[in-house]
């Protein structure tokens, strides 16, 4: 159970707090409502760019990491398909520097040509890294566009193409700043050794001055539902065949999401999951094979993913995941194998409740998708999943119909 | 207008980690030695077996890693499958760890399944049964793993550094082929598991909110495992680095270059070692750091390079890592030099010294915050002989060197020619 207290300032900034006395240690997280599903199609990673120059400084305060470091902090920031979220950890008698940190850089930033030129090669560097020199890396930049034909989740956070990223300018980032980065826009979350009272009125201090801002009203495409299979083929010179699939799937928000994150374990969840005894251990066809869902607000996916055998042939291999699959609509998962799945998520529950910074995390993120105290629920909405539900979702959504195919061959690059 | 941001900074507090929680020692029946750490306020925690059953005890390419790796594979009462069903069962999380010189388990847990858990621990430990058909399973599934490592420059770079600066006859340097992965057998595993998971050399750490009874529950599980007096002797083999100090590894496909630099240094052992540490983080041990300042910050060569120095039992070493834009390469390995260059002929100055003492006690105090973290510190000086002494030398060492003894240990420490230097990428 996480106990906070909720304050919106006459801003629009929401304010969530938590106590957390087992640390001597804060962690402040700040969520912007930003994500690459807000990005103009021809100006893809726009978001994730613009994240790395929040780093490089405002008028007042030219240098973000120094004064951070002087107080002990540390910090980090990412950026998904829906949020753009800033996080800190410093001692907890120098939450105010931390403070003072973040709301500068909610008032003003520096925008010069020469940090931006520098992190777009930066940024093109991190492209290179995680998604082009890494054997199968880019491996979702091909499955979302096969998913998605219309919505903006047909793009990953870093971006189509390095061509949108070189071409991003000084204008477009202040627009996006002003468009998108205010109070208004942003919930901040402080837990760890605070007195909940005092830390408010810091808060006040500092972020009540700075004025609202006119946000972009968000317009998404929604995307058409997917009538038939979806199937490509590409070739790459990495050591494996590869196989993914992707179903498409409600939003977080729907209680959906809670019976597929589930079958995702029954399914995967470690080595005691089905496929894995049964593709990997038994049959020999998989040396490695995984499921997950997206969690993204907007309907997200279904995926597995999995690393074939040498020697073992797509069609064989996606014939008996499919054979596994068919066994989750027309057999009742057992009992105990769903308890074994609910145990697992009650205590993954209470080990990532032991981090503070997790817990910021957590609470902003729940208080986008609506209200912050409904991370008490998550447990409880997982323990009341039924193998019944489980049976009539894997008939609704894990049809060949809701499905792309991506095979992945061992071979010659294809000419990208 | 409303503007109260032109209002002074806040100032600083001092800040330290002050006193660590101090490991209570107990023996058991057969002396094993366990160390409980009470910390946190949720009713888990994390428990981990030490073994000095490393890469650096083995004589056959990976034997070692394989035996840590086949424990989860079936034991006289658990095949492989109930082995993973009952963890899930119990919502603990396992880990093997591996590692060049210690090997063992850990797992999170809990406290209310902490009997079932260590029952179950003491099958996966001292009863596998290494079966044939999950062996060859196993090997089938590591051995692709390694081919699609084989196709990244970072793992590239850094197998063929430490074969180079260790040498390829040694534990620490040898250099995995496709051929070591069929020549492992069962036979050597259970020779492997014999001589080194036993009592000789075995730790238990268990950190958390301790439950009432521990000392007794880890005596009924592992007090009466037979008692191994005779300690193994470290690799006798010495370590003799390469004579070639430039690698070159092409990869004509790859848009990155991975480069690697570094070479053999001291331990924690050494009463240099923690002014070392201040020199490292200087150059290239956080965000801040010369370094990252430099190629990243500044030319945009990298999305990250970073420096590390690192302890082993029979060496230390210490290395430079990134990956840069393929016509980067050249550019990079001359900005590292001149950096080091820099390190050992201008004394660093008062406010870039400042950050570097401050980020450095930030991290410390991450470094005891909860159980799980002072568990692993605690093993950090442990598995050396050492204990929390050594962290209180640390934050002595941080809070009071002065930039001349910067310059006197980049002097020492960093002797460009001594260096290795490993490039994987196109031409």
């Amino acid at each position: 159970m996480i106990d906070f207290t909720r304050t919106c300032l006459d801003n629009g900034l929401k304010v969530l707090l938590h106590r957390d006395t087992s640390t001597p240690l804060v962690a402040i997280n700040l969520l912007y409502n930003i994500g690459s599903r807000d990005e103009n199609p021809e100006l893809t990673g726009f978001a994730h760019l613009f994240e790395h120059l929040m780093f490089g400084g405002t008028p007042e305060v030219p240098d973000y990491d120094t004064p951070l470091m002087l107080a002990g902090g540390d910090n980090n920031a990412f950026t998904s398909n829906d949020i753009t979220n800033y996080f800190i950890t410093l001692p907890a008698d120098n939450i105010e520097t931390g403070l003072w940190l973040e709301s500068n850089r909610m008032q003003g930033l520096d925008f010069s040509q020469k940090s931006l030129d520098n992190q777009k090669n930066v940024v093109i560097e991190e492209f290179k890294q995680r998604y082009l020199n890494q054997p199968y890396g880019d491996s979702l930049l091909k499955l979302k566009p096969l998913a998605y034909k219309v919505h903006p989740y047909r793009w990953s956070t870093i971006g189509m193409s390095i061509n949108h990223i070189e071409k991003a300018t000084l204008d477009q980032v202040k627009d996006f700043y002003y468009s998108h980065y205010a109070p208004n826009n942003a919930i901040l979350s402080i837990t760890g050794n605070i007195d909940p009272q005092k830390v408010l009125l810091l808060v006040k201090k500092w972020f009540d001055p700075i004025e609202p801002r006119k946000i972009a009203i968000r317009s998404l495409t929604e995307e058409p539902v997917q009538k038939q299979a979806r199937q490509l083929t590409i070739e790459n010179s990495v050591p494996a065949d590869a196989l993914y699939k992707a179903w498409h799937v409600g939003p977080r928000k729907s209680n959906d999401f809670y019976s597929l994150d589930m079958l995702t374990d029954i399914l995967a969840g470690g080595e005691s999951g089905r496929l894995y005894n049964s593709l990997v251990r038994e049959k020999k066809q998989f040396t490695e094979i995984n499921a997950y869902v997206t969690g993204d607000i907007d309907p997200g996916l279904l995926i597995i993913n999995g690393k074939l055998m040498k020697g073992i042939d797509f069609k064989s291999a996606e014939a008996s995941l499919n054979e596994e699959i068919e066994k989750l609509k027309t057999h009742l998962i057992p009992p105990d194998e769903l308890d074994k799945v609910k145990n697992k998520f009650e205590s993954s529950h209470v080990f990532s409740n032991t981090n503070i910074l997790n817990k910021a995390m957590n609470l902003s993120f729940f208080e986008l998708l609506g209200n912050a105290s409904t991370i008490n629920d998550e447990v409880t909405n997982f323990f009341n999943v039924t193998s019944e539900a489980e049976m009539e979702i894997s008939r609704r959504i894990l049809i060949p119909d809701n499905c792309s195919t991506l095979y992945y061959k061992s071979g010659k690059p294809d000419n990208r | 207008m409303k503007n109260t941001h032109k209002i002074v900074q806040p100032t600083v507090s001092s800040f330290s980690f002050g006193r660590i929680p101090e490991a209570k020692k107990f023996n058991l029946d057969n002396k094993v030695c366990a160390y409980l750490i009470e910390a946190g306020t949720e009713d888990i925690v994390r428990i981990e077996f030490d073994f000095l059953a490393g890469q650096i005890m083995e004589d056959i390419p990976l034997v070692a890693s394989t035996t840590n790796a086949m424990l989860l594979e079936g034991s006289v009462n658990y095949n492989a499958e109930s082995i993973n069903r009952t963890i899930d069962k119990y919502g603990a999380f396992p880990n093997l760890s591996f590692d060049k010189d210690s090997a063992g388990f850990i797992i999170f847990t809990l406290n209310k399944h902490i009997e079932k858990i260590l029952e179950l621990c003491r099958e996966i430990l001292f009863r596998p049964i290494f079966p044939e058909d999950e062996l060859n399973t196993l090997m089938k599934n590591r051995l692709q793993r390694y081919q699609v490592n084989r196709q990244k420059v970072n793992i590239l770079s850094s197998d063929h550094f430490f074969q180079s600066v260790f040498g390829n006859e040694h534990p620490y340097g040898k250099y995995i082929v496709p051929d070591h992965f069929t020549n492992v057998t069962r036979s050597m595993l259970r020779e492997f598991h014999s001589r080194h998971y036993n009592t000789s050399s075995m730790n238990i750490i268990v950190s958390g909110k301790l439950p009432s009874g521990i000392e007794t529950l880890l005596n009924r599980f592992f007090g009466d495992i037979a008692k191994e007096i005779k300690k193994n002797p470290l690799s006798g083999i010495k370590i003799k680095g390469d004579i070639e100090k430039k690698v070159f590894i092409e990869k004509s496909d790859a848009v990155q270059s991975a480069i690697k630099i570094g070479s053999l240094t001291i331990n924690k052992q050494d009463p240099d070692y923690p002014g070392l540490k201040v020199v490292d983080t200087i150059l290239g041990g956080y965000f801040g750091s010369r370094l990252m300042k430099n190629i990243r910050e500044d030319k945009g060569y990298t999305y990250g390079i970073n420096s590390s120095v690192n302890s082993l039992l029979q060496s230390g070493y210490k290395t430079i890592t990134t990956e840069v834009g393929a016509g980067f390469a050249e550019k990079t390995k001359n900005e590292i030099y001149n950096e080091i260059r820099l390190l050992q002929t201008q004394p660093v100055t008062k406010e870039d010294l400042e950050v570097a003492k401050c980020f450095m006690s930030g991290e410390m105090i991450r470094m005891f915050d909860g159980p799980f973290a002072l568990a692993e510190s605690f093993k950090s000086v442990l598995d050396f002989g050492l204990d929390n002494n050594y962290y209180y030398r640390l934050a002595e060492k941080i809070k009071t060197i002065e930039p001349d003894e910067i310059m006197q240990l980049a002097l020492t420490y960093y002797n460009i020619e001594d260096l290795y230097e490993v490039e994987v990428g196109p031409k």
